[in-house]
């Protein structure tokens, strides 16, 4: 049974002269156990698939299943065993992180001790225990992050949804978060679907992704799968020393594009093989300085897709 | 889920309200500084007046209600003007809570803020002005506190309700509902003296009865307080429904997104 089945989930906010539709017959499916990421660029549609996941809001149209009971109806049911965390969270500022922990845990009818104990566990696992007593006010963008974090799993939820996770926050913390994710993810035995624009977090967290543009799923699969599907070419660089004649690089067949700059040259190219001995031979009567091979990332999916 | 679960979601929206209160130095006006000038003008002006104790107790059971009506609905109205302030709408409502849940809640915290307030002010007018706010027995001042609490939170809602239809800006209804309640249920003077209309609409609002009842202990004539009551009760009713469908419509049109931007 998958974790999320969505089918033709369809959305529109209403406009001052007309509704503005965002989301178009978004269908797909969220397997048990995985963590999926749904990219896009800004004004995709991300967080309000997000939203309409986690039963923040409502679509106009389409099915939507969470945890095998029926999203438009079974709402409560589902809420108690999912959990959201956003980034750049807001909490009721005047509240203390253990507080809003507490008050978090009340709205899920967590009780006694087993509150209590939930709430230490998470100031715990995100190493909030000296600012457990400071307004949320107070924190920086991190701390502010980890306390969704930490709320989030205050019900030991079966579905964690994170939406951007790591948005706003400095490399170091970013990296924190995302290694607190896995831990989380690894612990807990749950399904995470997240957003984010940072695709070197995508590729680092996620097993599959569906990347959104202007509202509509164009593309769904693995990492390696997305790649492999928008066949998009390995790039090349050479430094060089000397003259070369920068037409026999672009008649090499294989090479898709072809940048000059003073004593290096970037090339992408498909990975046949072939292309790059050409490649070293358009080189010759020129003292090649270095030379180096780069896969594409899914920097270069987002790219191709935002197109 | 079990009854202490259920219990817990209830009190989670009087230990919001307790804990922001207790951390807001202005709490102190709204609960005891802006009532108690209020008592003080109003009992001032019957001194001025030179009016007599019977048009005193008239007053001031006036300025008392609105005083209760003010505190114990606005602490309904925070369950969303909390969360609206702080931009965390969505961390309450992807949480498994009913509109019942988070009203009974801050009403619990509104009815021991309005009986502090009750008392303060009922202690204050006896000692400065002479007014017996237990003439009419103590069975008197719980039904009138009771209803009074009761049309309170229905006010509540309704403010509620508006944000989650229209959005921040309409916050204003906060304030300004119980004023409208002031102007046409006979706080300060009879409704018999409202031009044609607004004694009709008087007659819808149970702060009217509930005034009527209180009243009637200073010897202010008769009073329908069962209807009032029956009316207070219907409101409160139709509101938390209306909330709940406010709620789901906020889901629909994205308002509850909006909210938390």
């Amino acid at each position: 049974m998958p974790a999320l089945r969505a089918e033709k989930i369809t959305k529109s906010f209403r406009g001052l002269f007309k509704d503005k539709k965002v989301l178009f017959d978004i269908s797909l499916s969220i397997e048990e156990g995985e963590i999926f990421g749904i990219l896009g660029p800004n004004g995709a549609g991300k967080t309000t698939l997000m939203s309409i996941f986690s039963t923040l809001i409502r679509p106009d149209g389409g099915s939507l299943e969470v945890l095998g009971r029926d999203a438009l109806r079974d709402t409560h049911a589902i809420r108690e065993r999912i959990n959201i965390s956003s980034g750049n969270p807001n909490f009721p500022w005047s509240l203390t992180v253990r507080e809003n922990l507490r008050h978090s845990a009340m709205l899920y009818g967590m009780y006694g001790r087993s509150l209590s104990k939930s709430v230490d566990e998470a100031i715990s696992a995100f190493e909030l225990g000296s600012q457990s007593d400071a307004k949320f006010e107070t924190l920086s963008t991190g701390q502010k992050q980890r306390v969704s974090l930490a709320k989030s799993i205050l019900n030991r939820p079966k579905i964690l949804f994170l939406d951007e996770p790591t948005s706003g926050l400095d490399p170091e913390m970013a990296m924190k978060t995302r290694d607190l994710i896995k831990r989380i993810y690894q612990e807990e035995e749950i399904t995470v679907v997240l957003t984010t624009h940072y695709m070197p977090e995508a590729e680092e967290l996620c097993d599959r992704i569906a990347f959104l543009r202007e509202g509509r799923l164009v593309a769904l699969g693995t990492p390696a799968e997305l790649k492999r599907a928008l066949q998009i070419g390995h790039r090349i660089f050479v430094n060089y020393d000397g003259e070369i004649d920068p037409l026999k690089l672009r008649i090499i067949p294989g090479v898709m594009e072809v940048r000059e700059l003073p004593g290096r040259v970037e090339m992408v190219f498909d990975h046949s093989g072939r292309a790059v001995s050409s490649i070293i031979k358009a080189f010759e009567g020129a003292d090649i300085l270095d030379i180096g091979i780069e896969e594409p990332d899914l920097e270069d999916v987002f790219l191709e897709l935002a197109r | 889920m079990s009854w202490r679960g259920e219990l817990n979601k209830v009190y989670s929206a009087t230990y919001k309200n307790w804990i922001i209160s207790k951390r807001n130095a202005f709490t102190l006006f709204e609960l005891v500084f802006w009532p108690f000038i209020g008592l003080i003008s109003i009992g001032l002006l019957t001194r001025f007046l030179e009016v007599g104790d019977d048009m005193v107790a008239f007053v001031l059971v006036g300025a008392i209600a609105l005083s209760i009506l003010q505190i114990s609905q606005i602490d309904v109205a925070y369950i969303l003007l909390f969360d609206l302030w702080s931009k965390s709408i969505k961390q309450t409502f992807v949480a498994p809570i009913r509109g019942y849940h988070l009203v009974l809640g801050a009403m619990l915290f509104g009815v021991i803020r309005g009986v502090a307030v009750f008392l303060v002010l009922a202690a204050a007018s006896r000692h400065l002005f002479g007014f017996d706010f237990l003439a009419g027995g103590v069975v008197t001042v719980i039904v009138f506190l009771a209803g009074t609490f009761i049309t309170a939170a229905s006010i509540g809602m309704v403010v509620c309700i508006s944000i989650l239809l229209f959005g921040q800006r309409a916050d204003v209804a906060a304030w300004t509902l119980s004023g409208i309640m002031m102007l046409v249920s006979g706080v300060y003077y009879p409704v018999s003296i409202l031009p044609g209309p607004l004694q009709i609409l008087s007659k819808s609002i149970p702060l009217t009865y509930l005034l009527e009842y209180y009243r009637s202990a200073y010897g202010y004539g008769d009073h329908q307080i069962l209807l009032g009551i029956a009316i207070a009760l219907l409101y409160f009713a139709a509101s938390l429904l209306i909330l709940n469908l406010a709620i789901e419509r906020a889901r629909r049109t994205g308002m509850m997104l909006r909210l938390s931007e």
